[in-house]
């Protein structure tokens, strides 16, 4: 038995250096919850500014210092580094490491039935270079002239000249990228190799699926903006000009560089990475609405095979599709043409599984639990952020709409409601796999219907400002200009809601911590469900090798309502029948 | 409970989890180096003008380095033929010149950096240069890697190959992908940053 493999009974081993895909899960889901919080908290905070631009705080006003809220009131570069915060901590820190590292962990071995991730070590190695990385993320908030203030796109040459903060955020980025690079090796291995006894590639959980296609998304796009972290860190740092071209004035005064650089390269390597990350982004939550959504209505997923050839067929176009970030750049009709046809051809493959998934509610028996609120409350979300990203993803349509309040209703729409979503509902609904506890219902009724009428309530009015023309990136919310200033009540309600929206996750706080004590004892498969996770590991897991043996595997992964059978599911590894 | 396939072949997939995991890392330093060299075909393809690249860096010393690597790569490549022969004296001796090679690779490397830079040549001078420095100082970077990587294993590491010979056999198979891999990304960097 390998030396890392024995059980350990130093407490630091077993709960914070692990080496057990398990803990390390958990590691991943604590850690990028508190993010999750720390980045809505940056929204609670300025979607003030933008209701009452120029008052003051109330409350907190005065704890963030002379230089960032004078009075209370918000100062434009505070507003900017909050925003550039908000955005790069929820993609980067939260739900990517929630959905990938939290879920992917803790899953994939127990579904596939594998004794642990591939490679241990590796998997320490990802937390731990993810941690470091959040750490540095927000230790730059603390930094002469804050925290990066060019937005969570970072563009040259405004973020070449930005403050100490930006030299952080390339730092944190780029351990963030061998974190990622770290975890999806070990999926991608995980996957093809670990996988038991006759579980071949059509009877994995569509999760699974979803997981695998997006490690090879992280696996491939994410170095490229690594490198172009190394670039800008030199312009930052050694003075070079690679996003600097020759002849620019900054604040009035010519810069002394050697120019001759190109800011669009810096556009080209971010959005190479982070078109495929929108996907990364929404896979993983299209893998965990599957998997509650054929629990749920005790039947096979419609079109299984077509979902995984749709998200496979996905991961490959993603590669294609970047510049439709950068139509305004006025990089050429021919280039826009080209990336606007890829847009609209991947916008396929996520009709197809919306409309799977929707076509599986069809004729089923459905049991509205809490998983299934949020798994069902994803499908017209998810369904209005990707057909609003429609008249984005064309050329014409999207000069007028670039860089309006609309573009931030669609992303939150498919993020926000979307996948974040997808996460509650996985949470609620594979808590009892963890904790050997159910969570409390009327808590989880509350919870998600409180989140779904105030997400909607901020995002919906989204649309309504962009399409109006505000700005995304104004500090007072529009009114500045004539068209933002009949828009502007609407931003107040949409305050309003963000901070409703706190209250409402004040009951799903109590109710993960408060479940630990008090939930009702869950037995082995509380949802009846047929994967591997549920039927043949024991509930709570084992802590070393996750199945007492590894088990084989008969039929594939949603045999609900199986005619003959005894029980209305056929576990994967029940050899009868 | 054993992680499987460690140092075995999955029947179905032809792998070892080692082999594999190392394949997939190389796809994504392919990933990382592949933006590096895209950006200077963009800057060069769009600047209006560009240095003589051999006039500035030292193309003896990096043909010499050159060799170098391509004969330590051919020094790893044996090494593992000894080992899998059976024969560990060679195999040790073999590795420990490779990791050799390497730090004269890269101390022939730091010999061209301070005669550019006792020059006043910096990143900031222009593009080229700014990337030249950037590219060769990563795959620089890489080569430390790999020379720590091969003198664990010709040294402590061994260890392994007394407790579980295949899975040694595996690590060093590995360690000779990568090996190979930082030498073609210098053949490649050879090619467009001294000749191009």
């Amino acid at each position: 038995m390998p030396r890392f493999y024995r059980i350990h009974t130093s407490l630091f081993r077993k709960y914070v250096f692990s080496l057990d895909h398990k803990i390390i899960g958990l590691q991943y889901a604590l850690t990028s919850l508190i993010f999750l919080l720390i980045g809505f908290s940056l929204a609670v905070l300025f979607r003030w500014q933008l209701a009452y631009p120029g008052q003051p705080v109330p409350i907190v006003g005065n704890w963030f210092g002379e230089l960032n809220a004078p009075g209370g009131v918000i100062l434009p570069e505070f507003y900017n580094q909050l925003v550039a915060m908000h955005g790069t901590i929820m993609v980067f820190l939260a739900v990517v490491p929630l959905s990938v590292g939290a879920f992917g962990n803790y899953l994939i071995p127990l579904q596939i039935g594998a004794p642990d991730m591939a490679f241990p070590r590796l998997n320490m190695a990802s937390y731990w270079a993810y941690l470091t990385g959040g750490v540095v993320m927000l230790v730059s908030f603390f930094v002469r002239g804050g925290a990066p203030n060019s937005g969570w796109t970072s563009y040259p040459p405004l973020a070449d000249f930005a403050t100490m903060g930006q030299t952080f955020w390339l730092t944190g980025m780029f351990l963030l990228i061998v974190s990622a690079m770290f975890g999806s090796v070990n999926t991608i291995t995980t996957i093809v190799q670990l996988r038991a006894p006759g579980l071949t590639w059509f009877r994995l959980p569509f999760f699974v699926w979803a997981q695998l296609v997006t490690a090879f998304l992280l696996l491939l796009a994410f170095p490229p903006l690594q490198g172009a972290a190394i670039l800008q860190f030199a312009d930052r740092v050694l003075g070079t000009s690679f996003f600097l071209p020759s002849g620019l004035f900054v604040a009035g005064a010519a810069v002394t560089r050697a120019g001759g650089g190109n800011p669009l390269l810096w556009q080209h390597l971010f959005w190479f990475l982070a078109h495929p990350e929108v996907y990364v982004l929404i896979l993983p939550a299209m893998g965990i609405v599957g998997e509650i959504i054929a629990n749920n209505t005790r039947k096979p997923l419609w079109g299984y095979r077509v979902m995984v050839y749709a998200i496979v067929f996905l991961g490959f176009m993603s590669f294609i599709v970047w510049a439709h970030h950068m139509f305004l750049t006025g990089m050429g009709t021919v280039i826009s043409a080209f990336f606007q046809t890829t847009t609209m051809i991947i916008s396929v493959p996520s009709v197809i599984v919306l409309t799977a998934l929707l076509l599986s509610l069809y004729g089923g028996s459905i049991r509205f639990n809490t998983p299934m609120l949020f798994a069902l409350a994803f499908l017209p979300m998810f369904g209005i952020g990707g057909l609003s990203g429609l008249p984005l993803g064309l050329a014409s349509s999207d000069i007028p709409l670039h860089d309006t309040m609309y573009v931030v209703g669609h992303f939150h729409y498919v993020v926000a409601p979307g996948t974040i979503f997808a996460l509650f509902g996985g949470i609620y609904y594979w808590y009892p796999k963890i904790t050997g506890r159910m969570m409390n219902e009327v808590l989880g009724w509350i919870h998600f219907a409180g989140s779904f009428i105030c997400m909607n309530g901020i995002l919906f009015p989204m649309l309504i400002l962009g399409l109006g023309g505000v700005n995304r990136r104004l500090y007072d919310g529009g009114m500045q200009y004539a068209l933002g200033q009949p828009l502007h009540s609407l931003q107040v309600g949409m305050s309003y809601a963000a901070w409703t929206l706190a209250l409402f996750q004040v009951p799903f706080i109590w109710n993960v911590f408060a479940s630990l004590k008090f939930g009702r004892v869950a037995d082995a498969n509380p949802w009846h469900a047929t994967t591997l996770e549920w039927t043949a590991a024991p509930t709570p897991p084992i802590a070393h090798g996750n199945f007492e043996t590894i088990p084989a595997v008969y039929r594939p992964a949603y045999e609900y309502s199986v005619p003959d059978a005894a029980d209305d599911f056929l576990p994967q590894n029940s050899a009868g029948l | 409970m054993e992680i499987p396939y460690t140092a075995s072949v999955r029947p179905d997939t032809g792998v070892t989890n080692q082999k594999l995991g190392m394949w997939l890392f190389l796809a994504s330093e392919v990933m990382l180096f592949g933006s590096l060299f895209s950006s200077y075909a963009l800057l060069r393809s769009g600047a209006t003008a560009w240095p003589d690249q051999s006039s500035i860096v030292n193309v003896r010393l990096a043909a010499i380095n050159t060799v170098v690597l391509i004969t330590s790569s051919v020094t790893i490549v044996r090494s593992g033929a000894a080992l899998r022969s059976g024969n560990v004296a060679r195999f040790r001796a073999l590795l420990a010149t490779t990791a050799l090679l390497g730090i004269v690779f890269l101390a022939i490397k730091s010999i061209e950096y301070r005669g550019e830079l006792t020059e006043g040549l910096r990143p900031s001078a222009n593009n080229f240069v700014g990337l030249y420095f950037v590219m060769t100082f990563l795959h620089a970077v890489h080569v430390t890697g790999g020379v720590l990587v091969n003198l664990f294993l010709c040294g402590p590491g061994m260890t392994m190959n007394r407790r579980d010979a295949p899975r040694f056999l595996g690590r060093v198979e590995a360690a000779t992908l990568y090996w190979n891999f930082i030498d073609v990304i210098w053949i490649l960097m050879f090619i467009v940053l001294y000749v191009l």
